[in-house]
């Protein structure tokens, strides 16, 4: 996997690329402790390019919400593929995370 | 650090307890003394803590050199020799650091370079002893990993067929972890003559952590299911427990089902888990649908729903976790849910075992390879009606 960062208004958006899975899901869990720490308030998890998530992937996901909504900040998600956005329905994650269309989206909410 | 002195000068022992009579008092150096090298290997099982040897070369009854060889035959890694000898004997010197001596001191003795070697020596041992220790808590730690694999296995029903006198139904479930401990479980048990209750679930993490919420949810959702609460309310009881207990953001996908044993009739209700195939005696393969539930152990007071899907005698539902279709083969393509559909329906006529099985042997062809990186588990449950 890959996390491309950069900035956009308050937004930090995390451009995912790849599979996030438990090979790699502790990459992405050091990015959010390092945005925590740097009092970022807002991201957005760009999935545009993300193939394929497992449930430790889900889980990293979930504590970011956690964290930065404890923190009145915003975690959201946008351009969930075909096959993403179907384990989240199944999950149910799809009822708890604000999932966007599109990063432009997503920057107006 | 215990320091044996091998020498058959009578005053060494007088010499060594006056120079170093400073840290023999703090108790940083502890001295054993021998005379010979016999009398030297004795010793040494006297205290197997001795971590550093001084020894002559020339001496009655064992030599120093033999003793070195001897000592080498103990194969410890912690135990190091610096060999004491007359400038004049360079010669035996080299044989002896030949032979794996650490290091070596000339007589007469100058002390304060004795001490040095001394010290240089203690580091190398105390580094080889916390090695010695970190690999032996590490085999302590895999020794533990394999007795929790063996109660994570052990609360797993392995008995089938579980019901031998019930005709009208079979049923077959099997667990391949990637680690060596894994957080997918089965389960089924009997509410009563004609409910039988069965479960797949799959915990968000690996290792010892999801082994341990494993047993805990595992155990939860059974005790609440044996008290005949419908699937939804045993859900909403089981989320409300483990939400409350959460700390590491983990989560489990239940799918729980209930089945009539005497009408076919199964309700169910399905937490954020794969929805489960129907295997019918046509030959048709159909998901289940899904209930739209919320994984359990993140949200408390969620709300869950039931649906109801009918079996006639001779069809199967087949319930499993994603490591069967998200195995990975060497190309990083996925075994996918086509995939297993196709595979499944050459299954229309098996036993839930013979399912099983060959879906085991059609995940490993597929893999062939490449490493299983999700467990694998599945439950068969067939309805053979009245």
């Amino acid at each position: 996997m890959e996390i491309i960062e950069k900035k956009a208004d308050s937004f930090v958006i995390l451009n995912l690329k790849g599979r996030l899975d438990t090979t790699n899901y502790g990459e992405l869990e050091k990015k959010i402790f390092e945005l925590l720490e740097k009092k970022e308030n807002n991201i957005i998890i760009d999935c545009e390019k993300l193939d394929y998530i497992s449930s430790s992937g889900l889980r990293i996901l979930l504590m970011g919400l956690k964290k930065f909504k404890a923190n009145k900040g915003k975690f959201v998600l946008c351009d969930l593929q075909e096959n993403i956005k179907e384990i989240f329905e199944i999950s149910g994650f799809s009822s708890i995370f604000d999932i966007y269309e599109s990063q432009d989206e997503a920057l107006k909410a | 650090m215990k320091i044996m002195s091998v020498d058959d000068e009578p005053d060494m022992e007088l010499l060594i307890r006056q120079k170093f009579r400073k840290k023999i008092k703090s108790g940083e150096y502890e001295f054993v003394f021998a005379e010979n090298g016999l009398e030297a290997l004795t010793k040494l099982i006297e205290h197997p803590d001795i971590g550093i040897i001084l020894t002559d070369i020339n001496m009655p009854e064992m030599d120093g050199l033999t003793l070195l060889t001897k000592i080498n035959e103990l194969k410890n890694p912690t135990l190091k020799t610096v060999i004491v000898s007359a400038y004049g004997d360079m010669e035996n010197i080299r044989t002896a650091m030949n032979r794996g001596a650490f290091d070596f001191a000339t007589k007469p003795i100058d002390f304060e370079d004795l001490e040095i070697t001394i010290k240089k020596t203690i580091e190398q041992v105390g580094i080889l002893q916390k090695a010695e220790k970190d690999s032996k808590q590490l085999s302590a730690i895999r020794h533990d990993l394999k007795i929790a694999k063996e109660i994570q296995q052990s609360i797993l029903p392995k008995k089938f067929p579980p019901f031998p006198n019930r005709k009208d139904f079979e049923i077959y479930a099997s667990m391949n972890s990637a680690k060596s401990v894994g957080g997918d479980f089965y389960d089924f048990f009997l509410i009563n003559d004609e409910m039988l209750g069965f479960v797949i679930a799959d915990v968000s993490d690996k290792g010892i952590p999801a082994a341990i919420y494993m047993a805990v949810s595992r155990t939860i959702i059974r005790a609440a299911a044996l008290t005949g609460l419908s699937p939804d309310k045993c859900m909403e009881y089981s989320n409300d427990l483990l939400s409350k207990e959460n700390i590491s953001d983990m989560f489990v996908t239940v799918f729980y089902g209930i089945l009539n044993t005497k009408t076919g009739e199964i309700i169910y209700s399905n937490a954020g888990h794969n929805p489960p195939c129907i295997l019918k005696k046509d030959g048709t393969v159909v998901e289940t649908e899904l209930t739209h539930d919320i994984v359990l152990g993140i949200m408390e007071d969620a709300k869950f729903k039931t649906k109801n899907i009918s079996l006639k005698p001779g069809d199967t539902i087949y319930l499993y976790t994603d490591g069967v279709t998200e195995a990975m083969n060497k190309k990083n393509e996925l075994y996918s849910e086509k995939r297993l559909e196709k595979e499944l329906i050459q299954y229309k006529d098996s036993s839930p075992q013979e399912i099983i099985n060959g879906i085991i042997s059609s995940v490993e062809e597929f893999t062939k390879g490449a490493e299983q990186s999700d467990d694998i588990t599945m439950l068969t449950l067939k309805y053979n009606g009245n």
